[in-house]
């Protein structure tokens, strides 16, 4: 069943087709989440969060868009704000063990495993708009169009973000390495 | 040799197409979250938006005067120690080119009662008296046109001459310590 559908069921108050939205898009969501605020439990509140105000607008949501990029505007709106609100109540950013420990433990080899947790630990460290924008080019593979439609901001300046952003991770990993 | 060793003083292309790859191997390694996660998810939204709509609040119809006066004060005094609106006070807002193309409708549907709305931006100074908003209809939607150049727009709405607003469904800045606001990308050749 299209997405489509599946929305014009939601709408008719079909609750299976909306936890088929939720099935069908909660890993892709989840993992944007987690690799923008790096902790396992904050991911699934936003990501809940997100998925209930898309239910609630879902009336809102218009045909022509893509629902998977409609519902990462609301995402990545949300993790902005977490990020905002958890930024008032500690300036520190943790990646908690178990993501250290699942990233070290990967499905296709111990050194590679290890390099994902450098990463993760250098994306942690990255400005946060940053991250974002990294993550929605080169994780998400999205282009420079759809990214200035989901987040508002204009393409020179994401082509930037991602330029300066790899400029930076490139250094905090060569830090790691003295 | 590690890939790290390979960074140079100039980044090029090549170091793009690394970070790129990484990214994405990262990305793809991320253990997939279980299905009981996934359903728990599904379960909790269906729950908290039941409990949210209209429909559940009429349901309860068979209690009391005061208990609905009870609950009403209770409703009052959280919204106000939060400080900001629940989601069902949320507003809901929509942008539309008109004037082929020339200028942006900003429409607000205010589920509460408003007197005056407007709305502030980077194009008018962010002052809430040049740019005030019109009430269209009886259901809550204000609306006002705006002449805007091509090129990002930062904004967000002004009620009642001190409540500040944003859309939750479109673009957000982050809050930058002015509180977070809204953005708007107008195409077209910037000048």
């Amino acid at each position: 069943m299209t997405d489509a559908e599946l929305v014009a069921r939601t709408r008719a108050g079909d609750a299976d087709a909306f936890g088929a939205l939720v099935a069908r898009y909660y890993d892709a969501c989840w993992r944007f989440a987690y690799h923008m605020l790096g902790e396992r439990a904050d991911a699934e509140d936003v990501v809940q969060d997100s998925f209930l105000r898309a239910y609630l607008a879902i009336r809102r949501y218009d045909e022509r868009d893509q629902f998977r990029g409609w519902l990462f505007r609301i995402l990545t709106n949300q993790c902005r704000n977490f990020i905002t609100a958890r930024g008032r109540r500690t300036r520190r950013f943790v990646q908690d063990d178990v993501a250290i420990q699942s990233a070290a433990t990967p499905t296709i080899g111990m050194q590679l495993g290890v390099e994902d947790a450098v990463l993760a630990r250098a994306m942690a460290q990255l400005d946060p708009l940053q991250r974002e924008a990294l993550l929605l080019k080169y994780a998400e593979g999205l282009e420079y169009t759809e990214m200035s439609k989901m987040t508002g901001v204009g393409e020179s300046a994401l082509k930037m973000r991602v330029k300066r952003g790899g400029e930076r991770l490139r250094a905090i990993l060569a830090s790691f390495d003295v | 040799m590690s890939e790290r060793d390979g960074v140079l003083p100039f980044p090029s292309a090549d170091d793009d197409a690394l970070v790129a790859a990484r990214l994405a191997s990262l990305y793809g390694n991320t253990r997939p979250v279980e299905r009981a996660q996934i359903e728990r998810c599904a379960r909790a939204v269906l729950l908290e938006a039941s409990q949210q709509s209209p429909r559940s609040w009429l349901a309860g119809v068979r209690y009391s005067r005061w208990m609905w006066s009870v609950a009403a004060a209770a409703v009052l005094i959280v919204v106000t120690l939060r400080g900001r609106p629940t989601t069902l006070l949320e507003p809901q807002g929509a942008v539309t080119r008109v004037d082929d193309g020339q200028a942006i409708r900003f429409d607000l549907r205010l589920p509460a009662r408003a007197k005056a709305v407007a709305i502030v931006g980077d194009f008018n100074g962010w002052d809430e008296r040049k740019t005030p908003m019109l009430k269209r209809s009886a259901d809550g939607t204000w609306s006002a046109r705006v002449a805007l150049l091509p090129g990002r727009h930062v904004y967000a709405f002004v009620v009642d001459g001190d409540r500040w607003l944003v859309d939750p469904l479109a673009p957000q800045v982050p809050d930058s310590g002015y509180g977070p606001t809204n953005a708007l990308v107008v195409e077209g050749a910037t000048r």
